[in-house]
């Protein structure tokens, strides 16, 4: 396995609107058959790179390139995307905008339609191409019929034809949910071993980590900083240096006080020796550390038996829980478990069909959606689906105008909003100026202008890479430290429930399986596995070393509070 | 997509695109209820024969009846004498409701063949909606020669609109919980207006990266290479479609057979009328 692939030689990309060159002199060798991890935070180039493999770069995005890179034989400058498709399939990470066909027979087609494939040829190929996928009973269905995981599925087979053996997966985790995640590495996992070449880009290292991979490339800043395995990788300091996070089974060793060597192979949890750490292990987990008890104010929000349908079927089935002032609760489930609309109904967007929503003990039906807008904020997942001004200070301000307030209140509620989330500076500023990660920071200001008392936010970090994660995050949570706000975290990343949120609130099937603390929940198996939830590392290995799971996760989680609280 | 399992279901994508463009030719040419008529009956047992979904249809079907009676009716008021026009010199009058006002054997006669005439060509339009789907059509056009790149920015709408629609549902649903009253009882029109346009920026703008990402990762899988095109949706043509295929022909070669009797697009096309004196 000496065959090169692909091969970068000194090569550097600037991009035509841009000043400097975002990928530096990169030397890079990539063999056939390999499965490679392509790591980096957000703006490091990896997306670029992975572009400049399959020709988008310079076909779509114009540029200035120097060096070479050779795929599959071809000089990528000089070879046209469509030569480059026939060797190197991509699937990107919007699963649904790269759904372009009408079913799912048609997308995996589509790429056999352009090739002007006779039709009989063609149903043949997308058979096996959907065999190999696990997707051959669904060819009829439609993009809207699908989840996320399947919609993935698809276009991996649609990539698939003829002699592809170069498969570059482009944040193949960032839509879905923990379990479809799980399946998906697996999926790659599968396709690698029909001997291709396997290229995934991503900076969530612990969920690619549940397969093997051969090698990691870590990227920052447009260079290769790390070109090496797993195991080394995970013994350096690297991650911690550029910002990636480190897989919660290494944080829980090193908090034991592990020196973990390559030699004990700590990439996969289920395999590494722990012989050597069993004792010291078990000694930290037998340290008494005093349990931290949420703080709880009264009770905002009570949710009484309530049933609510769109049209025939119910998507919430009888569901009873409270929340008290000063919580933070995260919602977790899989998509159309019932979460997003129960977060719509606790803004009263939808109302309940049966049961009753009490807002500090009054029924909630007095209130006009507005009206409890101002009590209940709601923050979106994507921050471009919620900014209308060009001005940060004036989208601040909106909510605020369309509730009538004078202009004294507005410019007091808006300053102390933009305070709260150090945007005071960038106030004038218009909004295309500035990162997602500080629009997403005004979409939260927004919303706090108005001073509401709970705030429920959908996927709050979702395409935000460690870095900018822990500053999303660290700032909501300051916001519930100082200011007692009531936090809803709509999630699926469980990492963010562990260290985030007390509660964790689980849906399936628009019923509610349970309500209780963040560790319990996640030690539970019956729970994990109704709700598409994947057992966390850390359960792993409490298991290898005989813990109870739910202890050993209550335990960690205490820990990290205590480590928190010293930094 | 996928079309259901009636007869007119399974045929091809390109029979049924050839035979419905085929059809709105004819039912342009004519303003003669001999040739209407049994088109009408014709796929009114068309529609029955797909099973549709019977209670948004007729929802439809009676709107458009109304929709259409109406404008006959302003026809009618705007100009009584109206099918004289067509029908030439001759007023055989049933009744006036005011002097000027008068009801015409000539004039009821040429209206009605006009309702018919519309609510045939939203018939036929109807059952080719209910029968086909977006990639036959694609498929079907391309067929006849359109480009395919014109055909799949068609299939290519159907498939994103919706999406484009739950975008819309979301941003509005946001600017509802930050105060903004859509209420239509609540909020005067203007405002209404005013409020819809700013729930378009950011419709616009998320809509734009959509597009980005559709056209990679059409680039991606080779859209655009060759002249030709093959579709997945486009099954072997069965014996019926070849029936059908023939069918279609003659139609065809009668619609130019009429057009050049008649002389047609002429100002005033002749219209049958029965009961000339």
């Amino acid at each position: 396995m000496t065959n090169p692939a692909i091969e970068f030689r000194d090569f550097s990309f600037r991009y035509k609107s841009q000043s400097e060159p975002t990928l530096h002199h990169i030397g890079l060798t990539i063999n056939a058959g390999e499965k490679v991890l392509i790591l980096g935070p957000s703006g490091s180039g990896k997306s670029t790179l992975a572009n400049c493999i399959n020709g988008l770069i310079p076909f779509s995005y114009e540029g200035e390139i120097s060096g070479s890179c050779i795929v599959a034989g071809m000089e990528t400058k000089q070879a046209s995307i469509f030569a480059l498709s026939k060797k190197v399939g991509t699937v990107l990470q919007d699963s649904d905008a790269q759904f372009v066909g009408l079913s799912v027979g048609e997308d995996i087609a589509f790429a056999l339609e352009n090739e002007n494939v006779q039709r009989k040829e063609m149903l043949v190929k997308v058979r096996t191409a959907a065999e190999i996928v696990g997707m051959e009973s669904f060819l009829s269905h439609v993009p809207y019929e699908l989840s996320g995981g399947q919609k993935q599925s698809v276009s991996l087979a649609g990539v698939l034809h003829g002699s592809v053996d170069i498969l570059i997966f482009d944040e193949p985790l960032a839509s879905l949910d923990p379990c479809m995640g799980m399946g998906a590495v697996d999926l790659i996992d599968r396709i690698h071993a029909g001997h291709k070449t396997v290229i995934i880009i991503e900076h969530r290292l612990e969920d690619v980590l549940y397969r093997d991979v051969d090698r990691i490339v870590l990227m920052n800043e447009g260079c290769i900083v790390f070109d090496g395995s797993p195991d080394r990788l995970l013994t350096s300091d690297l991650l911690h240096t550029y910002g990636i996070r480190e897989p919660l089974y290494i944080t829980a060793m090193k908090y034991a006080g592990c020196q973990l060597t390559e030699e004990d192979h700590p990439s996969s949890v289920s395999h590494m020796d722990l012989s050597r750490f069993t004792n010291q292990l078990r000694t930290h987990q037998a340290i008494t550390l005093k349990t931290h008890v949420p703080q709880k104010g009264e009770e905002i929000l009570r949710i009484d038996h309530v049933t609510f349908a769109y049209d025939r079927d119910p998507v919430l089935k009888d569901i009873s829980f409270s929340i008290r002032q000063g919580e933070k609760i995260a919602f977790v489930g899989k998509n159309g478990a019932g979460k997003s609309t129960m977060a719509k109904l606790l803004c009263g967007i939808v109302r309940p069909g049966k049961g009753s929503v009490a807002f500090h003990g009054t029924d909630y039906q007095i209130y006009s959606i507005k009206e409890l807008g101002e009590r209940i904020g709601f923050v979106m997942q994507n921050p471009n689906q919620m900014i209308v001004k060009d001005i940060i200070k004036d989208e601040v301000a909106l909510a605020l105008t369309l509730h009538g307030k004078t202009p004294q209140q507005i410019d007091k509620a808006v300053m102390d909003a933009l305070k709260m989330c150090d945007l005071y500076t960038m106030r004038n500023w218009p909004v295309t100026m500035v990162s997602y990660g500080q629009r997403k920071r005004i979409t939260v200001a927004a919303i706090l202008a108005l001073q509401p008392e709970v705030v429920i936010l959908d996927e709050p970090t979702a395409g935000q890479d460690y870095r900018h994660y822990t500053e999303i995050m660290e700032f909501l949570d300051g916001l519930n430290r100082t200011y007692g706000l009531t936090i809803i975290f709509i999630t699926h990343d469980m990492h963010l429930a562990i260290e985030y949120t007390d509660r964790a609130i689980v849906f399936s099937d628009g019923q509610l399986v349970a309500d209780d603390a963040v560790f319990k929940v996640l030690s539970n198996d019956a729970v994990i596995k109704r709700a598409n939830l994947k057992q966390t590392s850390l359960y792993t290995l409490a298991s290898r070393l005989g813990i109870a799971p739910e202890q050993y996760i209550g335990h960690f989680i205490e820990y990290e509070r205590l480590v928190k609280q010293h930094e | 997509m996928v079309p259901g399992d009636t007869f007119l279901h399974r045929l091809s994508g390109t029979t049924k695109v050839r035979l419905f463009v085929v059809l709105l030719v004819y039912i342009i040419m004519s303003f003669d209820l001999r040739l209407l008529m049994p088109l009408l009956v014709v796929s009114f047992i068309g529609l029955v024969s797909l099973h549709p979904n019977w209670k948004l249809i007729r929802v439809f079907m009676v709107a458009v009846f109304l929709m259409n009676l109406f404008n006959v009716f302003l026809f009618w008021v705007a100009d009584p004498a109206v099918s004289e026009r067509w029908l030439g010199p001759g007023r055989t009058i049933l009744f006036s409701v005011t002097p000027r006002l008068f009801v015409s054997l000539e004039t009821v006669w040429y209206l009605t063949v006009r309702l018919i005439k519309m609510y045939t060509s939203f018939m036929v339009s109807i059952v080719f909606i209910q029968a086909v789907v977006p990639s036959e059509i694609a498929s079907g056009l391309y067929s006849m020669g359109v480009p395919y790149k014109v055909c799949t920015v068609f299939s290519l709408a159907f498939r994103y609109i919706p999406d484009i629609g739950r975008d819309y549902e979301n941003i509005k649903i946001s600017m509802q919980t930050r105060g903004m009253e859509m209420d239509s009882r609540k909020t005067p029109l203007g405002k209404r207006f005013k409020q819809t346009v700013l729930i378009l920026v950011p419709l616009i703008i998320t809509s734009f990266d959509r597009i980005g990402n559709i056209a990679n990762a059409m680039d991606l899988r080779g859209f655009g290479r060759l002249k030709k095109r093959s579709y997945y949706c486009e099954v072997e043509p069965s014996t019926i479609d070849k029936v059908f295929h023939w069918l279609t022909l003659a139609l065809f070669l009668y619609c130019i057979y009429w057009i050049a009797v008649n002389k047609l697009p002429s100002p005033n096309p002749w219209i049958w009328f029965p009961f000339e004196v």
